[in-house]
């Protein structure tokens, strides 16, 4: 059964320091970003104003990448290729700035001097007023709160054992983040986080004093610029059925299916290969969303 | 177009598949025959000559050898297979994929070694009678909720056998007693205790094992939940009683957990006072909903964070009631559709996401578009899609409260909604909250 994931809330300052990630290993498993404070991301739902966009591939294969900004001190990046045409024509269509609600991939990319980026890979962004701009705010910040809690409990269990944290009623899944998160980053310097917790909270709160005692020059810890991969070569199982079906579509030009070998050779330039294609092909046969009109083709139901 | 040009391509296929079974020179006259003598279209001519070849093959391009099973022995990775079952339970209905409508039969298969479901895809030639014994030929399995589950894909074939084999049932109650609560009931659970009062009750009249007995049903519920019974003995139930049940089992349906109540079960009246139930019942979390498979009449705040492919005004058949694509149903072929409105949407409350469907006049309700709205729309633009756009810019990622069952197919869990209204969230208050909370812990 394909249960949708889930996505998660949080703040650009949580994401953009996600840069370990559990590869899916077996078929059709996804991949997840392990954010410091333990969240296993596949999906996330971002929000916050578009403030830069800039179409850097063509009118035709478009690549698009945007920064938007979630918070007072905090902003992330997306980049939509032309394997998101939705999103693509979209983002097309926004005028910096705006509010934008964003659904869609974490994505990690390690430059050959070994440094770690992470952004989003939109599924969707549309444009949100004010109010829905809150209410997300708002989710992210309940659900930053809670994950520090959670994070907090964990430390002062002093433990390594998923077992034990689940018997502190702590989920399983959330045990099995925070140990991995602790393993890899260490105890989290919780300032990081409930800053833009506290920015969210005076933002929906302008009038209100809002002072949770942080101090006031924590810097705002996020790049300027970040770099994300010329191709698109870090890829879950999902985002290569979506190429491959895709490609039938597109090289199905008289009704009778794509051609294998072109197929093939398509699917190769996309750096997919035959071996994946074989077992992608099977996976959606099995889905019931290609079959095999003959022996030499392949073609979308 | 060359002959020999039409012949060679064929016989290179036709060499692989059929591996040696065939000399080439023989395998090439025979392809000359078919094609030049008799004109037989190429496919035609392939699959008709795997067959002449490689009689044990039931499909045109199985490579792999099949192997038999028993249901006992499955492990949900089998690819290639055959089983000979009787059919226990067997149910037809339909899913949209991309749009087209595919028919699903599905339902609980038995041998000697025990009882599975299945599922065969997109397979509108194929009958199967309740009680019929079938060979399934070409199938494969998956693992569904931790249990082998058998496909028949397009690849797959199941032919009537005139044998009768006894079922054993792999559905009685073996675990450990346990004491639950409704909202917690899940597949497998075996010798269950809990105590719900009866929310309705009704009694149906069906030959079981040849002999007619009436079986109780109804729903059952207590502060976390509600669950389907069904009492195949008659336990005296009333509507509004309060009981307690030990012994009772649960088995799924579609990912809808039921509580049966077998001749194992012992029911006793309890005080009302065990139970208190308000309208927050129902109320559940996607994550809850998912950990258990389904439920009956729940209700679900999120946010509606996509609406997938086949919403707005859609086209159905007027005969069959499909959903058509570009005029065609998959079924009757080119028809003049009957216009209609749904929303297919991804709600997601951060624990979670199921999808949901949303009928016409929910659809109208939540977006105030009315289908004969929705035509106009269209015919002005000239496209349907403005349609969903316009419904798209309404409803996403906007909160929403959907209440309706919950149940659970190869897609994942789906919800058939009842209900739909946008939900009103005070979010100064909840930032509030959230503050005067962080402010005591920190």
């Amino acid at each position: 059964m394909n249960i949708r994931e889930v996505a998660w809330r949080l703040f650009s300052a949580e994401l953009n320091g996600a840069v370990y990630e559990i590869k899916g290993e077996a078929e059709k498993s996804p991949s997840y970003a392990v954010t410091p404070l333990g969240a296993m991301v596949n999906r996330v739902l971002m929000a916050g104003v578009l403030t830069e966009k800039e179409n850097v591939g063509t009118e035709d294969d478009p690549l698009w990448r945007g920064r938007v900004q979630d918070t007072l001190s905090g902003s992330f990046y997306i980049n939509i290729g032309r394997f998101q045409p939705e999103a693509a024509e979209a983002i097309a269509g926004i005028d910096t700035p705006a509010y934008v609600a964003v659904v869609g991939k974490v994505r990690t990319y390690t430059t050959d001097d070994g440094r770690t980026f992470v952004s989003v890979r939109p599924e969707t962004i549309s444009v949100i007023d004010e109010p829905a701009r809150d209410l997300w705010l708002l989710e992210a910040a309940e659900s930053s709160w809670s994950r520090l809690k959670t994070m907090r409990k964990a430390i002062s269990a002093g433990t390594a054992d998923k077992k034990d944290l689940v018997s502190l009623g702590i989920r399983e899944k959330d045990a099995e983040g925070v140990l991995i998160a602790l393993d890899q980053y260490g105890t989290p310097n919780s300032m990081t986080y409930l800053k833009p917790i506290q920015n969210a909270i005076r933002t929906i709160l302008p009038d209100h004093s809002i002072d949770l005692g942080l101090p006031e020059d924590i810097p705002d810890d996020y790049p300027d610029e970040i770099e994300i991969e010329p191709g698109s070569t870090a890829r879950d199982n999902a985002d290569m059925e979506d190429i491959v079906l895709r490609l039938l579509e597109e090289l199905d030009t008289d009704g009778k299916g794509a051609l294998r070998e072109e197929l093939e050779s398509k699917a190769m330039v996309e750096g997919i290969t035959s071996m994946e294609l074989e077992e992608i092909t099977n996976t959606l046969m099995d889905k019931g969303l290609v079959y095999e009109p003959n022996i030499r083709h392949l073609k979308r139901i | 177009m060359n002959k020999e040009d039409r012949i060679t391509p064929l016989f290179e296929d036709l060499k692989k598949v059929l591996e040696g079974k065939v000399e080439d020179a023989q395998l090439r006259n025979t392809i000359k025959t078919y094609i030049e003598d008799y004109g037989v279209d190429e496919n035609r001519a392939k699959a008709a000559i795997i067959k002449k070849f490689d009689p044990s093959t039931t499909s045109g391009f199985v490579t792999a050898d099949t192997v038999s099973k028993k249901i006992g022995d499955l492990t949900g990775t089998e690819m290639n297979i055959d089983l000979t079952v009787k059919i226990v339970y067997v149910e037809s209905r339909e899913v949209s994929i991309r749009g087209k409508a595919t028919p699903i039969l599905s339902g609980i298969i038995g041998d000697d070694t025990g009882t599975c479901s299945f599922t065969i895809w997109d397979r509108d030639d194929i009958t199967l009678i309740k009680g019929g014994t079938y060979s399934f030929r070409n199938a494969y399995t998956k693992l569904f909720r931790n249990q082998a589950q058998v496909n028949i894909g397009t690849r797959g074939k199941i032919e009537e056998v005139d044998a009768d084999i006894d079922v054993r049932s792999t559905q009685m109650p073996s675990s450990e007693p346990t004491v639950a609560k409704i909202g917690d009931l899940t597949e497998g659970m075996g010798s269950v205790t809990v105590t719900g009062r009866i929310l309705s009750i009704e009694a149906r009249n069906v030959i079981a094992n040849n002999e007619p007995k009436t079986v109780y049903s109804g729903i059952i519920s207590d502060e976390s939940g509600k669950v389907q019974y069904s009492a195949w003995n008659d336990f005296s139930l009333n509507e509004g009683d309060t009981i307690r049940v030990k012994n009772a089992y649960v088995r799924s349906w579609r990912g809808i957990p039921q509580l049966n109540m077998g001749d194992r079960t012992e029911v006793e009246k309890v005080d009302d006072n065990l139970i208190e139930l308000d309208d927050t019942v129902n109320r559940r979390t996607v994550a809850e909903v998912i950990n258990v498979g389904g439920a009956i009449d729940v209700e679900i705040d999120g946010m509606a964070i996509d609406l997938r492919e086949g919403s707005g005004l859609i086209g159905r058949c007027p005969t069959c009631n499909r959903a058509v694509r570009d005029g065609e149903c998959s079924l009757h072929g080119r028809v003049e559709p009957v216009a209609d409105l749904r929303m297919k949407l991804i709600i997601d409350d951060g624990t979670g996401a199921i999808s949901a469907i949303v009928d016409r006049g929910n659809t109208e309700g939540i977006t105030g578009i009315s289908l004969s709205e929705a035509e106009r729309m269209s015919g002005d633009a000239g496209d349907p899609s403005v349609v969903s756009r316009r419904i798209a810019e309404i409803v996403l990622m906007r909160k929403v409260s959907v209440n309706g069952n919950v149940l659970s197919d190869e897609y994942g869990p789906t919800m058939i909604v009842k209900g739909i209204s946008f939900k009103p969230v005070d979010v100064k208050a909840g930032a509030e909250r959230l503050y005067e909370e962080m402010e005591a812990t920190l």
